[in-house]
């Protein structure tokens, strides 16, 4: 067996070089990870797509595609077929370093401007605003429901549940949603723009946060804001999800028509086809 | 158009950064009154006190007309200057 039969056996891998730029054989035609023609849209895709917001979005893309074309035409960088870097040293330097600045930047900031300790919590008084942290206002929002606690005619006009347990089960409503929204949707989205309907389900259920955040606070609300009164204020938080949901998915179903789902289909070659 | 983005960005942080060290030093009453904007103290700061309160608010000037100039101005102006150029091509 001489040299040559060796190294035959050894390339496994068709023999087609992986490298960007400078294997083009005499100098003419692309490096080999250049973007290759199909993804480059056709005459047709190009005149198909004349106006508003899929013209606006399809440019929008074929401009980042452009680019990125352009910048692997001039790049020396060898890519090689690596799906990480090793934990040991690349990783952990990286993660010191991140972890180092955001350290740096606490003390920093809590050395400028140090909080102040307030005094010590008063047992035998209440006071008159009992409120939680700001990031459970959604949650102590939905302890607020009474007003839609219906009353049954069945019953003599009695709720068929108190006012408070209808707030935990409210509750519990909306935290398994969110816990079934995986099971429904896998997520093999890599942009709003590919699936309108669960896009403007996120943009509801973010403006619902929001919404219904709002409702502990209602009063201070609506004494900022003259029009609006507190039934006002608890409707405007059940309709305001839905108005958005509308106008987040028209935009992005009319986006849709712009966009090029072969697009950036490489760097995502890690994730499964749904 | 990205470079453009990180030189603003860059400006901004840093020099964020040094206005708020010395808002935090001189413009701050305390935790619970008025933070980083507060009229300036009365006391004699001397030379080197003076000085920072000049370069804090140069950099706040700075941070803000920087991020201003990369995200609104020069991208503004190539756009400008590219449609210029389209239309005297036409013509």
């Amino acid at each position: 067996m001489t040299e040559r039969d060796h190294t035959e056996d050894v390339r496994t891998d068709g023999g087609e070089p992986q490298t960007d730029g400078g294997e083009s054989e005499g100098g003419a035609g692309l490096p080999a990870n250049v973007p290759p023609d199909d993804q480059t849209p056709t005459w047709h895709d190009r005149k198909a797509r004349t106006q508003g917001l899929s013209r606006l979005t399809y440019e929008y893309f074929e401009r980042a595609r452009y680019e990125d074309q352009v910048l692997r035409q001039e790049s020396d960088y060898v890519e090689r077929d690596v799906l990480a870097f090793p934990t040991w040293p690349h990783e952990t330097i990286r993660n010191l370093a991140i972890t180092s600045f955001f350290l740096g930047m606490m003390f920093f900031v809590a050395a400028a401007l140090p909080p102040h300790l307030p005094d010590p919590a008063d047992p035998s008084n209440t006071p008159p605003v009992i409120l939680p942290d700001w990031y459970l206002y959604w949650s102590f929002g939905l302890l607020h429901l009474d007003p839609i606690n219906p009353n049954l005619a069945i019953l003599g006009g009695d709720k068929i549940v108190s006012d408070r347990v209808y707030g935990v089960l409210a509750n519990l409503v909306v935290v398994g949603f969110i816990a079934i929204v995986p099971f429904l949707n896998k997520g093999s989205a890599r942009r709003p723009v590919e699936e309108p309907f669960w896009g403007a389900l996120g943009v509801a259920g973010i403006v619902f946060a929001i919404t219904i955040a709002i409702v502990p606070i209602q009063n201070i609300v609506a004494e900022f804001i003259a029009i609006m009164t507190i039934d006002l204020l608890f409707a405007l938080s059940f309709i305001l999800p839905v108005v958005a949901f509308f106008i987040a998915y028209a935009v992005l179903k009319t986006m849709q028509e712009g966009y090029m789902y072969e697009l950036n289909k490489r760097y995502y070659r890690l994730r499964p086809p749904r | 158009m990205a470079d453009e983005f990180i030189k603003g960005l860059a400006i901004l942080t840093v020099s964020g950064t040094v206005w708020f060290t010395v808002a935090a030093w001189y413009r701050t009453d305390g935790f619970g009154g008025t933070q980083l904007i507060a009229p300036r103290p009365d006391e004699d700061l001397g030379t080197y006190g003076e000085a920072l309160l000049v370069i804090g608010d140069i950099a706040l000037y700075f941070a803000l007309i920087g991020a201003i100039t990369f995200w609104v101005l020069v991208p503004a102006f190539r756009e400008g200057r590219r449609a210029w150029d389209e239309r005297q091509r036409a013509e």
